[in-house]
């Protein structure tokens, strides 16, 4: 599961962060799929992505992989996961998939409010929502909450906080600039969802306030 | 996962891409403790050792080891639900399934996330509370299903319970009027658990985004809120096989 509706954050943080999701789906509509999820994914890489993966490759946007790459290895079952950093391109990428009309199942993980109002203006009814009551039972030994606004974007939590302290670490020491730090915590993070230019925003944010410790 | 010493130059580098801290030095090298280890392999994909000294241990795949792989690390395709993590399709294809179809609501309780990680024990109270509370539909095509070894009490194959994971998801599909008996069972376990947990409820929706009020008013009335982002399946999908 992807966790990307557990995200954390500001509203306006979440604002430019919208997670999307092509997925088949096994024994309904996986035969033949191959040619549609392409489709889908040359539309998706003209939308501006901030980030995609797709499950066959598991390599991210900015492991060197070349958009030709990531087409030629979508197979039948292949699913594919994005993030998107703005509501505008969101608006467009859901119309020409409408428009696309290829049966496959799109998933956008974002604010509720904002996701209703681009299903209006694109004209989509959507089907079904997952709401997220939050996290529970021994909340007291999670990192803070600033920590976890990075570690919540990799949707199996395979980024650590210790990661991200230490890029902060590497960031007050001039090791690294925010768009390099961004970089490395995207290594991690092998569904593709994790949004580099809302955690560039972050570290700008949140690096003064540590102290340049190792963690 | 282990760390070959011979090869292991002792940088530490590996060390802060360790979800759970399980890499530590010792005499000057990085080693794995394998108590703690999920066998993710995080520290092998991001390919951040100089002298390529991490690798998959031999046994990651004998049981019940297997299971910390299975259900730790994304890349791996489940023995039991073929799909790679740990949980099954849920909401994201119920357009095309009707998986959880009008007048249902499904429940995901993922027990380790964000960031603790668990062990199986933890899942255990939560299945034995479910249990005793007369609540026995869990899906049957997610790996937890498979793991317990007596559906009247809940209780798991004793031979997974010292095994530890990053995290792992009970599903549940109810009628709609259940649902306060799931979100009640689930609030009295809350303190017992050890770890973390989150808690998603999934529906289908009316027209227009409109989250049916029925679910609202039962999560409100159990003392639940909702957080203003969701994941939204975008009703695009069609079965055609």
């Amino acid at each position: 599961m992807t966790h990307s509706l557990h995200r954390e954050g500001t509203v306006a943080s979440l604002e430019k962060d919208y997670a999307v999701f092509i997925y088949p789906a096994r024994g309904f509509n996986y035969k033949g799929c191959a040619p549609k999820v392409r489709h889908l994914v040359e539309i998706l890489y003209q939308t501006g992505p901030a980030n995609m993966i797709a499950t066959t490759l598991r390599r991210n946007m900015y492991s060197g992989v070349r958009p030709e790459e990531v087409l030629a290895s979508v197979k039948e079952g292949c699913r594919v996961f994005s993030v998107f950093n703005s509501r505008e391109r969101i608006k467009e990428l859901m119309a020409r998939f409408k428009e696309a009309d290829k049966g496959i199942s799109i998933v956008v993980s974002g604010l509720i409010d904002r996701v209703r109002k681009i299903a209006e203006e694109v004209g989509l009814d959507p089907h079904t929502i997952n709401l997220s009551l939050g996290v529970h039972g021994g909340k007291d030994r999670l990192p803070p909450p600033d920590i976890r606004q990075f570690t919540t974007m990799c949707g199996h939590g395979m980024l650590s906080p210790n990661l991200v302290r230490d890029v902060i670490r590497k960031l007050k020491t001039n090791k690294v600039d925010t768009w390099a730090g961004s970089l490395i915590l995207a290594k991690p993070c092998a569904c593709g969802i994790y949004n580099p230019h809302r955690s560039e925003e972050l570290l700008k944010a949140f690096a003064p306030l540590y102290t340049a410790d190792r963690w | 996962m282990i760390i070959y010493k011979e090869l292991c130059v002792g940088c530490g580098r590996c060390q802060p891409y360790c979800p759970t801290r399980a890499i530590y030095f010792e005499d000057r090298k990085s080693v794995v403790d394998q108590d703690i280890c999920y066998e993710c392999g995080n520290c092998m994909r991001v390919e951040i050792c100089p002298v390529d000294a991490i690798h998959e241990s031999p046994h990651v795949y004998d049981y019940p080891r297997a299971i910390r792989k299975f259900f730790s690390d994304p890349c791996a395709t489940h023995a039991v639900t073929g799909i790679e993590g740990r949980g099954t399709e849920e909401s994201k294809t119920n357009d095309v399934t009707l998986r959880c179809g009008p007048g249902e609501v499904g429940i995901a309780i993922e027990v380790g996330r964000p960031t603790l990680g668990m062990g199986l024990r933890d899942i255990q109270k939560i299945t034995r509370a479910l249990a005793q509370s007369g609540i026995h539909e869990i899906e049957p095509n997610n790996p937890i299903h498979s793991m317990i070894a007596d559906p009247a009490s809940g209780n798991l194959k004793a031979d997974l319970l010292d095994e530890r994971v990053l995290s792992a998801i009970i599903e549940i599909q109810v009628k709609r009027d259940r649902l306060s008996a799931v979100l009640k069972t689930i609030k009295s376990v809350i303190s017992e658990v050890d770890s973390v947990f989150t808690l998603d409820v999934f529906t289908m929706l009316e027209p227009g985004l409109t989250i049916p009020r029925q679910v609202i008013e039962t999560i409100e009335a159990e003392g639940f809120s909702w957080r203003p982002n969701a994941k939204i399946n975008m009703g695009l999908g069609r079965a055609w096989e």
